[in-house]
């Protein structure tokens, strides 16, 4: 008998969600056993994964597949439908980092602490369903879960705006979501596909006519897109983040614009070949919209919190650029960007919200030469932002020259939008190191403090994690490969 | 047919009567007690629901049947004025559900209340107004039956005679259910007139062949606006809010949950029937009529739930707030009607029954908030959340369920009726755009309420009244804390494995549209 390990995957974060709710004062430790126990079973799925390859009907086939009948009445087949296969297990892999992170980094939460680590164990269960999800019910029943537990957190823990946020956070993202699933409805009926399941789909979706697979294809990208978010879609994230207390906006910024990337590239990119390719131009035009909007606000910032969430919609502008290119190499290094930037961003957002809990502020204009105060703090922070900027033997470097290589086989001297704005966000984080960082210190409170041992310890996990993938990117190439997708050009 | 099968076949609607009628002996002979009056009726309620889904064949009931072989589904026999169908037993299941929600919840009122005898005989009376609803097969005896309801309700709505409020909205009940209903049978007359008869399976299956003369026409729009007062098809619907923020609120749960759907299913037995019998093999001309009709009910639907979404948003009454939600809600199901698909009417189905637990549930806690001390206000609301985690969170999960959040009802009821809007195709596909829009735009005032009981902290100390000191559960009671716990159990149940429910829900639909009746 093969273990269900999926759904036992699932249900090991639904019962820790309810448990926690339950647990009072003990939630973080039930909090931190789930996320042990997510993340073993996400490393065993890994280590004994082989891609099934293709079925004999040319259908791509998922690992550790389960289907079990849900809702069928005769004009409506849905099942509970999961599979996994090499673009899933690393977001997946993310998941459970993320999670574990975040419950380390939070671990001495004050306010509600029961609430809030369910409410974590909530946003990862509905993340890891949206990666595992196979049929277009269930999926968009994961996609609409992720959004509760997400209100509640801005709404509660945020900033001083949050209540707006929230609200803003809420209503865009589930404008989203509903064009989302019209487009996928539409994909379904209109191709006369048997059911729901990605499977039954995938041969009649990719048959409709070009004319249909062209607006579909431009439907999902807007709904998806929010998620992303896509220039002009954008203006819910930086409110979203700064409000979000940070446990919120780690999993915000590192996996909850990966949802948008993955559905686009499973439901988009993969049942609508023919209209990702006739809709190239706009991709790349929005694509490019959001690597240069996203660098040049970033640059103007001078919340230390606002400019990484600008920066998130440039590194999500060039993740959006390789998904468009449709080659092996561009959804290869998609996946590995969003990998990158699920890791890197966690750990600047990490390091916003120490630097507010140290100095009362996270103003770059007003916090200098922090280095001999909070050497500590200042190490993370120059890790996380030289990660973010491209350097080599860090996470971004093999995701983002995989990008600029798959950019220059696809498009050629286009290449040179991305380039230049890398030197931008070379630019800004730079200069953020050279002010906050370096130089004599100036507006640094007496009783500020340095990283706590739990926000130390989630951070060196990041740190760790950030150099291993740097010096071995081989480790999640190796697993993406195992994909459908890379049988693209 | 002899008299006592006859009697078997209407063992529900004389249990329901027998319940009120008792209730009121009972209050002639002395007895003064709120649960004894309470008891009976719920007694007859469930036995009465018991007996719908034992004609449903639903297990565990399946065999108890008292309809006599070969009567379910076989269309009116003659001139008959009843029949009884599936998707009338639905129904009838359905508003029992609602009906028996509240008189449970009511149990937890004070056990002295003046006027508890009639609050509950008025509540069997209402619901067997409904359950005949459900079995009409003739126009008439259909508008009589909703007369039966409509009667009551007023009564229920001003029954306390304490507050001006609730005498106010029962006043304005009273006189515009009094036009809805001249209106109604007036157009009932007019197609009298028109087809000589009153049978709605006859009148339904003249329309493709006879065609619709000026005087049908007449006479449908005048049903229609009557029907769409019960409705709260917009623009008929300003009474409601009024009405739903002025009555108690249980009777508020009882006008949201139970008596709409009423109307709602007479719209059905009105405008479907000729609906899905213009679209069986028709000639080509009533096909085209058939077409403006449904664009005609979709712009009506598209209203309804706009406007009532619009308003909805600008409330910072709670009462008020779930009132334009339900009229927007009727919008929703109103778009079964305009697609006339089998699956589109599932969807219908689903979401009406949905509603009943959803918003009558809602209801209910309003109910038991404002014994508690929380004023009418949103506001008021403030950290109601952390205050009362458990009846908080009841409510926060019916509210994500009217706004179709995931693992509640509401989320099942609305994907299944939107994808069979999209599965429709052509014009429908922006109906169901127009529809999912709308459903994002009530997120935001749903989430509103969220926000204030959960993201603001409470100011002062709730004052619960006299009345709740002293209750089981802090103060909910034993009834009203029953039935909560029971809806909430219903929308996550169904929200999670709803097959049992689509496929009974579906076979009768089905039955419904092969039978045109």
């Amino acid at each position: 008998m093969t273990i269900p390990i999926l759904s036992l995957s699932l249900i090991t974060l639904l019962v820790g969600t309810v448990a926690c709710f339950a647990a009072g004062r003990w939630a973080r430790y039930v909090a931190l056993g789930t996320a042990v126990a997510f993340l073993v079973e996400i490393g065993w799925m890994i280590s004994q994964f082989t891609w099934a390859g293709f079925g004999p009907t040319g259908v791509p086939s998922y690992s550790y597949g389960e289907t079990y009948a849900w809702i069928h009445l005769y004009w409506l087949n849905i099942n509970y439908s999961v599979g996994v296969d090499g673009l899933s297990l690393p977001l997946l892999l993310l998941t459970g980092i993320l999670l574990l992170v975040t419950v380390v980094y939070s671990w001495e939460e004050k306010k509600r602490p029961s609430a809030w680590f369910a409410l974590v164990l909530m946003t990862c269960l509905g993340c890891a369903g949206v990666f595992m999800a196979l049929d277009v019910l269930l999926f968009f029943l994961f996609w609409e879960l992720v959004l509760i537990p997400m209100f509640f957190m801005i709404a509660y823990w945020g900033g001083l705006r949050r209540r707006y946020a929230a609200l803003k956070f809420f209503v865009y993202t589930h404008v989203g979501s509903i064009v989302m699933l019209v487009s996928l409805l539409v994909v379904a009926f209109y191709s006369h596909a048997p059911s729901f399941d990605f499977s039954a789909m995938y041969g009649p979706a990719r048959a409709l006519a070009l004319v249909p697979q062209v607006f579909l294809f431009l439907a999902m990208l807007f709904g998806f897109g929010i998620k992303f978010p896509i220039v002009p879609f954008h203006t819910w994230l930086p409110d979203a983040h700064v409000e979000a207390p940070t446990g919120g906006s780690v999993l915000l910024a590192g996996l909850l614009l990966k949802l948008g990337a993955y559905g686009l590239i499973r439901w988009g990119l993969e049942l609508l070949p023919q209209g990702l390719l006739h809709t190239q131009p706009i991709i790349f035009a929005v694509a490019f919209a959001s690597i240069i909007w996203g660098a040049f606000v970033a640059l103007g910032q001078r919340d230390l919190k606002r400019m990484v969430a600008y920066s998130s919609i440039n590194h999500m502008g060039i993740v959006l650029l390789a998904i468009g290119l449709y080659s092996s190499l561009g959804i290869t290094a998609a996946v590995l960007l969003m990998f990158a930037h699920g890791i890197v961003s966690a750990l600047l957002f990490m390091v916003a919200g120490s630097t507010h809990h140290a100095f009362g502020t996270r103003d770059l204009a007003t916090i200098r030469g922090i280095t001999p105060k909070t050497p500590a703090l200042a190490t993370v922070t120059m890790v996380g932002a030289l990660a973010s900027l491209g350097l080599p033997a860090l996470i971004s470097f093999p995701a983002e020259f995989l990008a600029l290589l798959a950019t220059w086989d696809g498009i050629g001297y286009w290449v040179f939008v991305p380039l230049i704005m890398l030197v931008v966000t070379a630019g800004f984080y730079l200069w953020m190191m050279q002010r906050m960082l370096f130089g004599p210190t100036s507006g640094i409170p007496e009783d500020a403090h340095d990283l706590s041992q739990w926000e130390a310890a989630a951070m060196a996990m990041l740190v760790a994690l950030t150099i291993l993938y740097g010096v071995l990117p081989g480790l999640l190439t190796n697993v993406i490969i195992h994909s459908p997708l890379f049988g693209l050009p | 047919m002899n008299g006592i099968t006859t009697a078997l076949e209407f063992l529900p609607e004389i249990l329901v009567l027998a319940g009120a009628l008792l209730v009121l002996l009972l209050d002639v002979v002395g007895v003064r007690r709120l649960e004894a009056f309470g008891g009976v009726i719920v007694a007859a309620f469930g036995a009465a629901l018991v007996a719908i889904l034992a004609d449903l064949s639903v297990a565990p009931f399946a065999g108890w049947s008292t309809l006599p072989a070969g009567s379910l589904d076989v269309g009116p026999v003659g001139g008959s004025l009843y029949a009884f169908t599936s998707f009338g037993l639905v129904f009838q299941g359905i508003f029992l559900s609602a009906a028996l929600l509240v008189a449970v919840a009511s149990l937890s009122r004070t056990s002295n209340e003046k006027g508890a005898s009639v609050f509950y005989a008025l509540l069997g009376i209402a619901a067997l107004g409904m359950l005949l609803v459900a079995v009409s097969a003739d126009l008439i005896f259909l508008l009589l039956s909703l007369e039966v309801t409509a009667i009551s309700s007023y009564l229920l709505v001003g029954y306390t005679r304490r507050e001006s409020r609730g005498l106010e909205a029962a006043m304005k009940f009273y006189i515009i259910g009094a036009l809805s209903a001249a209106l109604s049978f007036y157009g009932a007359s007019l197609l009298y007139g028109a087809y000589g008869t009153t049978s709605l399976a006859v009148i339904g299956h003249s329309y493709p062949s006879g065609g619709l003369g000026p005087l049908a026409i007449v006479g449908y729009a005048f049903l229609f606006a009557g029907i769409g007062f019960e409705v709260t098809i917009v623009p008929f619907h300003a009474w409601a809010v009024d009405v739903y923020d002025g009555a108690p609120t249980d009777v508020s749960a009882f006008l949201a949950g139970g008596t709409k759907k009423v109307g709602l299913f007479a719209f059905f037995a009105v405008f479907l029937v000729p609906l899905l019998l213009i679209g069986g093999g028709a000639a080509t001309a009533s096909g085209s009529f058939r077409d403006s009709l449904q664009i005609l009910i979709a712009v009506f639907a598209i209203l309804t739930m706009t406007i009532g979404n619009v308003l909805a948003l600008m409330q910072d009454n709670m009462k008020r707030m779930l009132a334009y939600s339900s009229i927007s809600q009727a919008g929703y199901m109103l778009l079964g009607v305009a697609v006339a698909t089998s699956a589109a009417l599932t969807g219908a189905t689903l979401q009406i029954f949905a509603h009943v637990l959803l918003k009558g549930g809602a209801f209910l806690v309003v109910a038991a908030a404002a014994g508690l001390g929380v004023g009418p206000m949103i506001a008021d609301w403030k950290g109601f959340g952390h205050r009362r985690p458990v009846l908080g969170a009841s409510f926060a999960l019916m509210l994500l369920g009217l706004a179709g959040i995931p693992l509640t009802i509401g989320f099942v009821s609305k994907f299944i009726l939107f994808a069979a809007t999209v599965q429709a195709e052509g014009l429908f596909l922006w109906l169901a755009i127009a529809g999912l829009l709308n459903s994002a735009l009530s997120v935001f005032y749903y989430a509103r309420v969220l926000r204030t009981m959960y993201a603001e902290s409470p100011e002062g100390a709730l004052t619960p009244t006299e009345e709740v000191r002293g209750l089981a559960f802090d103060g909910l009671g034993l009834g009203r804390a029953v039935a909560i716990g029971a809806a909430v159990v219903a929308i996550v149940g169904f929200g999670v494995d709803p097959q049992p429910l689509v496929q009974v829900m579906q076979a009768a639909v089905q039955h419904f549209v092969t039978l045109g009746i």
